[in-house]
């Protein structure tokens, strides 16, 4: 493992970052944008029904925020390297596989802990909602099973990027929102059909959710579903890397790996 | 074998029932320049993406530095480096960001010492803070020239690095080439469709058509396989003469005017056929031989019209 080469990636992510429009009005942008939309709808609620219920879509979408720009980063990052024919060359590096995913984790951590701190900035300041007020422990722990997942939709978005071609490169950015209705990011599981709760419960985001919208509530932390989540996690976790590593061989074996490049 | 720096063995690729490359085995010795030849869909690109590990090859065995490249990947990649006018770099981040992206990825003690030593030589330091895409396509090339040594390589792979260029700046990226080889003790394994760019670098050359080589000699050495030359004689006197002496020695022959004959024949008979026409009353004013050029080894095997094996 070298330090040095997942500098290499994390270097270029931010030279990337900084020249491009496009990952700045994906990224905080559209995250602002969000907030202040469920911000409002927040507000109107408030004057509805009670408080903590209220914020319930503001606290979702701050949430949902963080697995929405991980993901982002960690499958969006090679695409720029395929659009520019550089992924290759990448490649024949002495770069390993494990950095390479490494480097995405870390950047995308990094973007995910801005755009949270951003939007807790502009929660409190705008609609009065201090989000400290979950606990900053139930906070991390939210956030680091939320960034798991995320990680693991995006190394399984990435795989099938690498061995379909640029053709599916639409799921980088377009697949995670299919979780947003799923994983109830807004509202409790329960309003969904029996039939999808079953679909929820087998993603690991749906409990975080859940134990954010209850201790909102002003109910403790459930442990159990934490517990759930993380173990949930780490399954799809590891099925993420092996997918990965079973669709980048066989991209290599049928040469799209060089094709994607055009 | 420690001046083998790459060793190829019975390299097979399929694609279903295509095979792509078939059972190739070759070396790149120390210092050498080994040129990859043939026509589209010989199997050039696929051989070197396999020996880069980009594609997985379904047979055979591939040795850098005497190592197996399958079980030694980060320790051959370390050493090895890759230039193709079809891969580009990051284009929307600057040169000197891209260069600085890939000294990193090589682990360089001085990343900023050897990325400015080599936009030197190279003549692109005025280029590091332009956007990698608003270059132009010889800038590229320097630039990915640069990129390809910054781990001080002991073997450079190179897919067609003058395609697209114009001729004077595909000439001054072959006199760098040239250069390296000699400086830096460099060995290059090298693809081009550019006979006479091929002719000028490679020691060695391989020739492959669909998927198998069916030559392996020097540039020289391949056209002496080709055994006809053209000689070309303008004289002044009567062509009805010139047309008797070709007629009577049963030689292959054409006539662009009354004065400038072109005869077909074998190298070996030239100086027995110049010294027939002087004989003749007439007055030679110039000769002209035309041997056979790579290039026309090129276009007589893949048309089939050459059999390689003599």
């Amino acid at each position: 493992m070298s330090l040095t080469r997942i500098k290499a990636i994390l270097s270029q992510e931010l030279f990337i970052t900084k020249r491009s429009l496009e990952v700045i009005m994906d990224l905080p942008v559209f995250s602002i944008i969000s907030i202040v939309v469920f911000g409002f709808i927040s507000l109107f609620l408030a004057g509805t029904v009670e408080s903590e219920i209220a914020y319930y879509p503001l606290v979702g979408i701050i949430l949902w925020e963080v697995v929405r720009i991980a993901q982002y980063s960690m499958s969006v990052g090679s695409l720029w390297n395929v659009w520019s024919r550089n992924l290759s060359n990448m490649f024949i590096t002495p770069i390993s596989t494990a950095e390479y995913l490494i480097a995405y984790m870390i950047s995308g951590t990094i973007k995910a802990l801005v755009a949270f701190l951003l939007a807790s900035v502009i929660a409190k300041l705008v609609f009065d909602l201090d989000i400290l007020s979950l606990g900053l422990f139930n906070l991390s722990v939210f956030f680091l099973n939320l960034i798991i997942f995320a990680y693991s939709a995006g190394i399984i978005i990435l795989g099938l990027i690498f061995r379909f071609g640029t053709r599916i490169s639409a799921l980088a950015w377009g697949l995670i929102w299919l979780f947003q209705p799923l994983t109830a990011v807004f509202f409790p599981v329960k309003l969904l059909p029996p039939f999808l709760q079953q679909i929820a419960y087998l993603l690991p985001p749906t409990y975080i959710f859940e134990s954010a919208r209850g201790v909102l509530s002003g109910q403790p932390l459930n442990w159990n579903y934490l517990g759930v989540a993380f173990v949930e996690n780490v399954l799809l976790f590891g099925l993420s890397l092996w997918l990965f590593s079973l669709m980048f061989r066989k991209s290599k074996e049928t040469g799209q790996f060089v094709r994607n490049e055009g | 074998m420690s001046g083998i720096i790459l060793q190829v063995e019975n390299l097979v690729k399929r694609y279903g029932l295509f095979t792509a490359v078939d059972g190739v085995s070759f070396a790149v010795p120390k210092g050498k320049v080994v040129g990859l030849l043939g026509p589209n869909g010989a199997g050039k690109t696929t051989t070197i993406q396999m020996l880069l590990g980009v594609t997985l090859s379904d047979g055979g065995t591939v040795k850098y530095f005497g190592k197996d490249f399958a079980k030694n990947r980060q320790y051959c990649l370390q050493r090895i480096n890759f230039s193709s006018s079809f891969n580009t770099l990051q284009g929307r981040i600057s040169v000197w960001e891209n260069l600085l992206v890939f000294a990193y990825l090589y682990s360089l003690k001085k990343p900023k010492d050897k990325i400015l030593e080599l936009s030197d030589y190279f003549e692109i330091t005025h280029l590091l803070s332009q956007r990698f895409w608003d270059l132009s396509a010889g800038q590229k090339t320097r630039v990915n020239l640069v990129k390809s040594l910054l781990n001080d390589p002991d073997i450079i792979l190179m897919d067609e690095p003058t395609a697209s260029l114009d001729p004077d700046i595909a000439d001054k990226t072959i006199s760098l080439i040239e250069k390296l080889k000699e400086s830096r003790e460099l060995s290059l394994l090298y693809t081009s469709h550019d006979m006479a760019e091929v002719t000028r670098v490679c020691d060695e050359v391989i020739f492959l058509n669909r998927g198998k080589i069916i030559a392996h000699d020097t540039p020289l050495g391949l056209t002496k396989r080709i055994s006809n030359a053209t000689l070309k004689i303008t004289f002044d006197g009567p062509k009805s003469l010139v047309e008797d002496f070709l007629k009577k020695r049963n030689l292959c022959f054409s006539f662009h005017d009354p004065h400038v004959v072109n005869i077909d024949t074998e190298e070996k008979l030239i100086p027995e056929t110049i010294f027939g026409f002087s004989q003749l009353p007439i007055l030679i004013t110039d000769i002209e031989i035309k041997k056979p050029t790579l290039e026309d080894f090129f276009l007589q095997t893949a048309r089939g019209s050459l059999d390689v094996a003599n």
